[in-house]
């Protein structure tokens, strides 16, 4: 009677930090996101949003987001990124919370996101705020990405987002200020020391040339971003992978004549793998020995009690299976929730075209260079006669065209 | 019994990380408590009741000495922050507290795109005879504009961050471009962030 009492509040202790608390990555259903079912995706978010899990609401909305702004509803998106970036860019936490995810599940914390997906999010909202025709706040939410971008482990790789800068650069020149060379200066050394450090794209970038230069930009995001899993004896190792996609670049048509392949800009793969060491890593490493260690001695202890007899078996039974259902129940398995809907790389084309209506062609293109039938759009895009039209397309088939900014 | 203690203690730990939540009304001037590094509804308030007292007791805007009243306008809040914000919701903000400190004493215009719209097309349809009224006054020109920036410098390393956030109003002669006054809201906060946090 006196072991089964004196085991349960370990056991009970053991499912509360063991179980009670994980959050699970939600299914969001990438496969539909690739295929251009955008609905459908879009309806999983809302759902996840209204009745998934609190600690998930970043991520969903984030999905949401992407879906909106995919589909034209520019506004909604808008908010479906400020809530998530909210969310993501506070580095506020409660005392709860922490002590939660050290001693138990670490995806029991709130989903905040890792820098790039932070810097991903940036790039969305100040995308929206531009077609809203706000440039400074635009530049605003890229300043944000630059700093979020900043929070990997590994130094050397805090200023590497070249998308960001050269599109901050952008919004600086649409707003008339005067520190838009320093951006692009900012862009063209970030998007050199991400080359140099295994980042695709070339040092040569034929955008960063020529920063300014261009009315009509086109935006396209190709492929489908990284994937995160736990690797190590315990899953304590938060690792990222390539995931497959046909297409790696985009080239585009102008009223039937070429205008060129875009140059890529962000190599999201890179971002997420050069984001360095944690200090969540170190914990679920020690975490991950003491579950060892715990379970082994706990083994070794139940099995000396079985062979022994009275005060001493039932001390090595207590502290045994007390080791035993400890190990048992920690949790050292990275938080591997990651926004899954990312695309690989983020490419830009800025073309000088007259002011008014033209039909545009976008053609993605697979590592070999040739088109991708499937994934083809062809649009009516509009250049002002003042400011610059912006257009983001994604490697999908056929998906709504997003409108057109108006800066 | 001290495994018992332990224990106990480790579970009342838990669970106090797993209590409920609540919905509470609290003072408008009360510090955010979901908190970050932009400009919290506390500061936008503590900003426009600043702004308006400070003009007030300026002068500038006070009413010439045969009643004449002085007219403006608020244009722009550029933000050159790293935080994106609702500029509209200051900008109203600061007209509304304008005219409650002010009241009749002054003239603000609404020079907003929309504004200009619609008396556009009320002035056409009052001159077509289409609706009643005459268009027996000119639209009021403005003698200020009253614009703003919102301006950050934020430092980060390791775990800690700061952001200084500075926002500045100007008001501008329309006549002599002479910028007759001036007035700042400063605020600062320091973040740390989590372990858990990356």
């Amino acid at each position: 009677m006196r072991r089964k009492l004196a085991s349960r509040p370990w056991l009970a202790l053991g499912v509360l930090l063991g179980a009670g608390c994980a959050v699970r990555q939600p299914a969001i259903p990438v496969d539909q996101f690739v295929a251009g079912d955008l609905a459908a995706v879009r309806a999983f978010a809302e759902q996840e949003v209204a009745a998934g899990a609190a600690e998930n609401q970043a991520l969903v909305l984030n999905v949401q987001g992407q879906c909106e702004l995919l589909m034209g509803n520019a506004e909604e998106a808008r908010r479906n990124f400020e809530s998530a970036g909210r969310i993501m860019g506070s580095w506020a936490t409660s005392g709860g919370e922490e002590t939660a995810a050290v001693l138990g599940s670490e995806s029991s914390k709130t989903y905040k996101g890792d820098p790039y997906e932070k810097a991903m999010n940036a790039f969305y909202l100040g995308f929206c705020y531009l077609m809203k025709g706000e440039p400074d706040n635009a530049r605003a939410a890229c300043k944000r990405g630059i700093l979020a971008d900043a929070e990997v482990g590994d130094e050397k790789f805090q200023a590497d987002n070249a998308l960001l800068f050269w599109m901050a650069g952008r919004m600086s020149k649409l707003m008339g200020s005067s520190d838009a060379a320093d951006f692009f200066a900012e862009a063209t050394t970030a998007n050199n020391f991400a080359v140099e450090h295994g980042s695709q794209g070339t040092a040569d970038n034929p955008l960063l040339a020529d920063p300014q230069r261009g009315n009509l930009v086109l935006v396209f995001e190709c492929g489908i971003g990284p994937e995160k899993y736990a690797d190590g004896m315990q899953g304590e190792l938060a690792r990222f992978r390539s995931r497959r996609h046909p297409a790696v670049s985009a080239r585009a048509s102008l009223d039937g004549q070429p205008v060129g392949t875009a140059a890529l800009l962000l190599d999201v793969d890179y971002q997420a793998r050069t984001l360095g060491g944690t200090a969540m890593e170190g914990i679920r490493k020690g975490k991950a020995v003491f579950k060892t260690t715990s379970t082994a001695a706990g083994i070794v202890l139940l099995d000396q009690a079985s062979r022994n007899d009275g005060d001493k078996a039932r001390t090595q039974a207590i502290v045994g299976g007390g080791l035993l259902l400890a190990g048992l129940f920690t949790s050292s398995a990275a938080d591997t929730r990651h926004w899954s809907t990312t695309p690989a790389s983020v490419h830009v084309l800025a073309i000088d075209a007259a002011a008014g209506e033209h039909s545009l062609v976008v053609d993605f293109l697979d590592a070999h260079g040739a088109p991708l039938a499937s994934m083809r759009q062809q649009v009516t895009v509009t250049v002002p006669a003042h400011g610059e039209g912006w257009y983001l397309f994604r490697s999908m088939p056929c998906p709504a065209a997003t409108a057109p900014a108006r800066p | 019994m001290p495994i018992r203690l332990v224990t106990c203690g480790l579970i009342g730990l838990v669970l106090s990380a797993c209590r409920g939540t609540h919905d509470t009304r609290v003072d408008l001037d009360a510090a955010d408590s979901v908190t970050g590094t932009g400009l919290q509804s506390q500061d936008i308030r503590t900003m426009v009741n600043t702004m308006s007292a400070r003009l007030k007791a300026d002068g500038i805007l006070a009413p010439s000495r045969d009643g004449q009243r002085v007219s403006f306008f608020i244009t722009e809040l550029r933000n050159d922050s790293s935080d994106v914000i609702d500029k509209q919701l200051i900008l109203r903000e600061l007209r509304t507290e304008l005219f409650e400190s002010f009241g009749r004493q002054i003239r603000i215009l609404d020079r907003s795109p929309e504004a200009n719209d619609i008396v556009d097309a009320e002035r056409r349809m009052k001159d077509r005879g289409q609706v009643s009224g005459t268009n027996d006054r000119k639209v009021a020109g403005s003698d200020f504009v009253l614009k703003g920036v919102i301006a950050s410098r934020d430092r980060q390393s390791g775990r800690l961050k700061s952001s200084y956030i500075n926002v500045t109003f100007e008001l501008t002669d329309l006549v002599t471009s002479e910028l007759v006054w001036t007035g700042a809201y400063a605020m600062k906060t320091e973040s740390t962030r989590s372990v858990i946090n990356r």
